[in-house]
């Protein structure tokens, strides 16, 4: 981890900033943003279809963004910031994933069916 | 065993240590810890995503209006194209300090904060949309956590906007140094991870909430 730059500009993690691949990140998820917007408005599409099809827009938004923006990438220098992110995954999907099923199994069977209440989904 | 310990190794030329202090790696070390900061603060995230998903029922909203008659899909993705503009506008202002240029630096910041002022402005326009027919945070536990969901990511842009005023004051008092340069690092990777964040924002509760 050790650089011995005197001069702050010349650190690698300075160096490493590319317009080229700001402005990759920036055109990749903006027309996936366009695409999911544009499907959703005009329901095109069935309603499980449509939530994959804007399910797999988000994930890969969310990668390009990682890699062309916050440099996450297996190179010296970024290394142990990517294998933090690695580490950090599985706590953000089990955190939202258990605890949407647990609630999920809850409401199916403490949840009654009170009239004029709008039903279970 | 390798061959290289077939040679004799001779105590008074064998080097086990550098003559010199390297120097602390201070960027670096900053920069790895801000970003063990910004992966707790995905934790944050990921404990409103999992309220709003258990609260994302139909139930959740009870009698009153669910996110498909209040969400703007349009409107919002104006928003997403202000937040996503602001953070390439910072990317360039980084891709200036390559070359230690102050006024490089400096008019990306600027249009950097224009942008995240858009982006907050449209934001609390949309709030009192909603507040004026009647979606208010009280109506229903699915409106609680939309709110708390929403408004914690426009409170972390609010946040980033005051930070880059103080970079501004910064770059201009004191220079690139080191402590300044690894801040703007800092900002970097704070301001580009909230887009990531608006991203499942936008698209797991603006988007599926309009379509469901």
């Amino acid at each position: 981890m050790s650089h011995g730059h005197s001069n702050p500009i010349e650190h690698p993690e300075v160096q490493m900033a590319s317009r080229g691949s700001y402005l990759t990140g920036f055109i990749i998820a903006s027309l996936l943003m366009l695409a999911a917007t544009i499907l959703v408005s005009g329901q095109v599409l069935a309603p499980f279809p449509l939530l994959l099809t804007i399910m797999g827009c988000a994930g890969l938004a969310a990668i390009a963004q990682i890699y062309f923006l916050l440099h996450i990438d297996i190179s010296e220098h970024n290394i142990w910031n990517t294998v933090a992110l690695v580490m950090f995954i599985p706590l953000f999907v089990i955190t939202i994933g258990l605890t949407w099923w647990m609630f999920s199994q809850l409401y199916l069977r403490t949840m009654p069916m009170i009239p004029g209440m709008p039903g279970m989904h | 065993m390798s061959s290289s310990h077939d040679k004799p190794v001779d105590p008074n030329q064998v080097v086990l240590w550098s003559d010199d202090y390297e120097g602390h790696d201070v960027i670096s070390t900053r920069t790895f810890g801000f970003w063990m900061y910004i992966l707790s603060d995905g934790m944050l995230f990921a404990t409103l995503f999992a309220a709003y998903g258990v609260l994302s029922y139909s139930h959740s909203y009870y009698t009153g209006p669910t996110p498909a008659q209040f969400v703007a899909p349009w409107y919002t993705f104006i928003q997403t194209m202000a937040l996503f503009l602001s953070v390439l506008a910072y990317g360039f202002s980084m891709a200036s300090l390559k070359t230690g240029s102050k006024a490089g630096v400096i008019n990306g910041i600027m249009a950097s904060m224009v942008l995240g002022i858009v982006f907050v402005g449209l934001d609390i326009h949309d709030v009192l949309r909603m507040i004026s027919i009647g979606v208010t945070p009280e109506v229903s536990g699915g409106l609680s956590a939309f709110y708390a969901l929403t408004q914690v990511h426009a409170a972390h842009i609010f946040v980033g906007l005051i930070w880059m005023l103080v970079m501004l004051y910064q770059i201009l008092r004191k220079g690139f140094t080191e402590d300044v340069v690894g801040r703007l690092i800092s900002l970097r990777m704070f301001w580009q991870f909230q887009a990531v964040m608006w991203v499942f924002i936008y698209v797991f509760v603006y988007l599926w909430g309009y379509m469901s």
